[in-house]
């Protein structure tokens, strides 16, 4: 009885599945694999990770089961009138597994509704009937999912950028991160190059991938590109091209117990050559100090510092090794008006001194005249971070037709986020014009 | 580039995170384990000191208690440390720091800080009065052995500590595994509750830094030497008990022992007692009981001790190394 009992229900939930597949554009035979079936319906609900964890735990439960059945078989096979021990806690397993299974269908039921633009009251009956909800949502054609707003594919810009000197000369193919169930590209086709002693604004909303392209330009997470700092390629020549890259991170990650000379210390002793001088590296680390104003400090505790000394000090701390690379993360997000302003002044005078300096600020515009590059990055409609555009300051505004940097994100912003949802557009625009240049005998 | 530029090694970045931990004991609040292992020790010590290392039972609830403690002062030592500062840490392997001098550094760093907890604790068990034995088998002084037992618990115990901060992102995850990592020290040390010899239990037991420290502890105190009171206890819990004709016709025993019994009829169980006590007798039945008590994992001797200290090393061993192999991944980590 209980037996046909399982095989209805299992049919039926087939029949429901498949049918919602249907609807929602999905391969219809997806619906008779339990477990993946869910993953395929958190994509449907733009619950991709909470997919990813069912089908995790829906695995756990079937090998909990199936244990379960052997342990009993073993059981009755050695003459046990009661379940064992590895019975019973194969059995405690699968009640345990069975909370975040309940946990995440709601998560991904939840989701469904969502993009049916649907009462989340829907999911006390997902949870128990499924299979008829299902169905009911398959047949009323008032129920239709919202759909995608379908973009025609940008082509890309087919530039490559050369390099000599001391430039930072970029190639980013792509970036892509895979995982056991899916790939996605979270950079492509970027192409620039900056010169020594220019700094260089980084642009772009959030998710448009900036960190990304740190992370990827400075070798730390590696994209599929070619990245040469002079003639030097940073990725083959990691290990040793690490230390002249200066990458402050956006938090002052330091430890309050140290001192600031202590903190200088120990960075100039991980980042300095070791065939440098003692003497030599203690000249260095006043050096430091002076230049950003912490020599008065140098005896206090990091803790004791504030917002402003803080993010000197996390500048100094990378600035001791002398980079020709220098990248700071937001190093403003905190400061007040004229300590920013002050902080990139330093900036600008370290830029001057033939580094390539590269900022992520989300306040440019009170600094706009201390760089002299911009790189914009936007998200399209694959959510793929693109170059939109790389160029000097002046030029800048007169390709977007803004006044102002805020005014610029506010163009390749998405919709969703308050933007004018323009960036397509814009990478476009931006590719064609680079690809005249190129045709008109420039290089990127 | 110059090809041969050369960055300091493993050894002086340990030297350098060496000085970092011990700026931290200093400024912040890391010190205060030492104090609060004298307090929890002091509390233990007032319960267990009247009969450790005296009659069996005190012995393995003494054995159990300290060992509690060392597990408890060990986790705490490191649960945290770790995973509080892994965005610096990510940070600075970024700029070329090796996890395993920074794994090293913390070695050294919280072997320094045990040693510290595990002398507190002896100088605690002294001013409580905790008889310690008499006799040595490693270092010819029992208070170093069982100090090199407190501090390989300890140690171990924060090794292991170390790894559950190296796995996981956060402090409140860390914090939220401790009580899962103690039961499962306290339920499986083998000390209270007995598993059967092929039971799955009790190969899980082998697994617990509690169950080595305690066999140490009960090693180094004679354990298998010492008298067990529980029958004795037993009786005197019946010292109003008035033997009785009917009581004794009720006993499903012996003919011989009811005949026995018998000669002992309008006594009560109380005046038997003190007269078994006049004469000592009380202590041959106490030390008769123990003798057939006796557990081999406990026997006194230095294989059983230098077993137990062993396994605690390798035990500390293993937790260093999943550290360093699990921190190798902290460039993994998403913002």
């Amino acid at each position: 009885m209980q037996g046909n009992f399982s095989l209805i229900n299992f049919i039926t939930t087939c029949v429901g599945f498949c049918f919602f597949f249907k609807k929602c554009g999905v391969k219809v035979w997806y619906g008779l694999i339990p477990g993946y079936r869910e993953y395929k319906l958190s994509e449907i609900g733009n619950r991709k990770s909470e997919g990813k964890s069912y089908l995790f735990y829906s695995i756990l439960s079937t090998i909990a089961i199936v244990a379960f059945e052997i342990s009993s078989a073993m059981d009755e096979q050695n003459g046990l009138t009661d379940p064992g021990i590895l019975t019973q806690w194969f059995a405690l397993i699968y009640v345990i597994i069975i909370v975040p299974l309940l946990v995440y269908s709601i998560r991904i039921y939840i989701g469904v509704c969502e993009r049916f633009g649907k009462s989340k009251w829907w999911i006390v009956l997902w949870i128990f009937m499924d299979w008829i909800v299902m169905l009911f949502w398959s047949l009323r054609k008032d129920f239709q999912p919202s759909a995608a707003e379908v973009i025609e594919d940008i082509p890309d810009s087919g530039i490559t950028s050369t390099g000599s000197g001391t430039e930072l000369t970029v190639n980013i193919t792509d970036r892509t991160v895979k995982t056991l169930m899916s790939s996605r590209t979270l950079l492509k086709d970027i192409h620039l190059k900056v010169k020594p002693g220019h700094m260089v604004l980084l642009l772009g909303g959030s998710g448009a991938g900036k960190t990304t392209f740190l992370n990827a330009i400075t070798g730390y997470e590696k994209a599929n590109a070619e990245i040469e700092l002079g003639t030097e390629n940073i990725y083959k020549n990691y290990e040793q091209l690490k230390h002249s890259i200066g990458f402050v991170p956006q938090q002052d990650l330091m430890r309050g117990s140290d001192t600031v000379y202590c903190t200088l210390s120990d960075a100039a002793a991980l980042r300095i050559p070791k065939s440098v001088p003692v003497a030599e590296r203690k000249q260095r680390i006043d050096e430091v100090l002076d230049i950003f104003g912490l020599g008065m400090l140098k005896s206090s505790l990091v803790d004791k510092l504030s917002g402003g000394q803080r993010k000197r000090l996390s500048i100094a701390m990378e600035y001791i090794s002398d980079p020709k690379l220098f990248i700071l993360d937001e190093p403003d997000s905190g400061l007040d008006g004229v300590v920013a302003k002050s902080l990139f002044k330093k900036l600008r005078e370290i830029a001057d001194q033939g580094r390539i300096v590269i900022v992520i600020t989300h306040t440019p515009d009170r600094v706009a005249d201390m760089f002299d590059d911009v790189i914009v990055l936007a998200k399209d409609h694959d959510r793929t971070g693109r170059l939109t555009y790389f160029g000097s300051v002046d030029e800048v505004f007169s390709f977007f037709g803004k006044d102002s940097f805020e005014k610029i994100l506010t163009a390749i912003n998405q919709k969703e986020e308050g933007g004018e949802g323009r960036a397509d557009e814009l990478v476009k625009k931006y590719n064609s014009m680079m690809q005249s240049k190129t045709v008109g005998g420039e290089t990127a | 580039m110059n090809e041969n530029m050369k960055y300091i090694g493993r050894t002086k970045q340990t030297g350098i995170y060496i000085g970092k931990l011990f700026r931290m004991f200093v400024f912040q609040s890391d010190w205060k384990v030492i104090p609060m292992a004298a307090v929890i020790a002091a509390i233990v010590c007032s319960v267990i000191g009247a009969t450790m290392n005296k009659t069996m039972e005190g012995t393995l609830r003494g054995a159990f208690a300290l060992s509690c403690i060392c597990i408890w002062n060990g986790m705490f030592n490191s649960i945290q440390s770790v995973c509080r500062e892994r965005a610096i840490i990510k940070r600075e392997h970024r700029s070329g720091m090796h996890i395993s001098s920074y794994v090293a550094a913390h070695m050294v760093y919280q072997a320094f800080i045990c040693i510290g907890q595990s002398i507190v604790i002896l100088v605690v068990m002294n001013i409580s009065k905790v008889k310690l034995a008499e006799t040595s088998f490693i270092t010819g002084s029992s208070t170093i052995d069982m100090a090199i037992t407190f501090f390989l618990i300890t140690y171990a115990a924060d090794m292991m500590a170390l790894l559950v901060s190296s796995v996981v992102k956060n402090p409140t995850t860390a914090m939220t595994l401790v009580p899962f990592l103690l039961i499962f020290q306290l339920i499986f040390s083998g000390s209270f509750f007995s598993f059967g010899e092929k039971s799955m239990a009790n190969k899980a037991s082998n697994f617990t830094i509690s169950k080595w420290g305690i066999v140490s502890m009960c090693s180094v105190g004679y354990y298998n030497d010492l008298p067990m009171t529980s029958l004795w206890t037993a009786f005197e819990k019946m010292k109003d008990l008035k033997i009785e004709h009917s009581t004794l016709e009720k006993l499903d025993a012996d003919r011989e022992i009811v005949l026995i019994l018998s000669q002992l009829e309008g006594y009560k169980m109380g005046d038997i007692l003190d007269e078994l006590k006049k004469n000592g007798t009380d202590e041959i039945i106490k030390k008769k009981c123990g003798e057939n008590a006796q557990k081999a994992e406990y026997e006194s001797n230095s294989m059983v001790i230098e077993d137990s200290w062993s396994n605690l090393i390798l035990f500390t061993l293993l937790f260093a190394g999943l550290s360093v192999v699990s921190l190798k991944f902290i460039d993994k980590d998403k913002r």
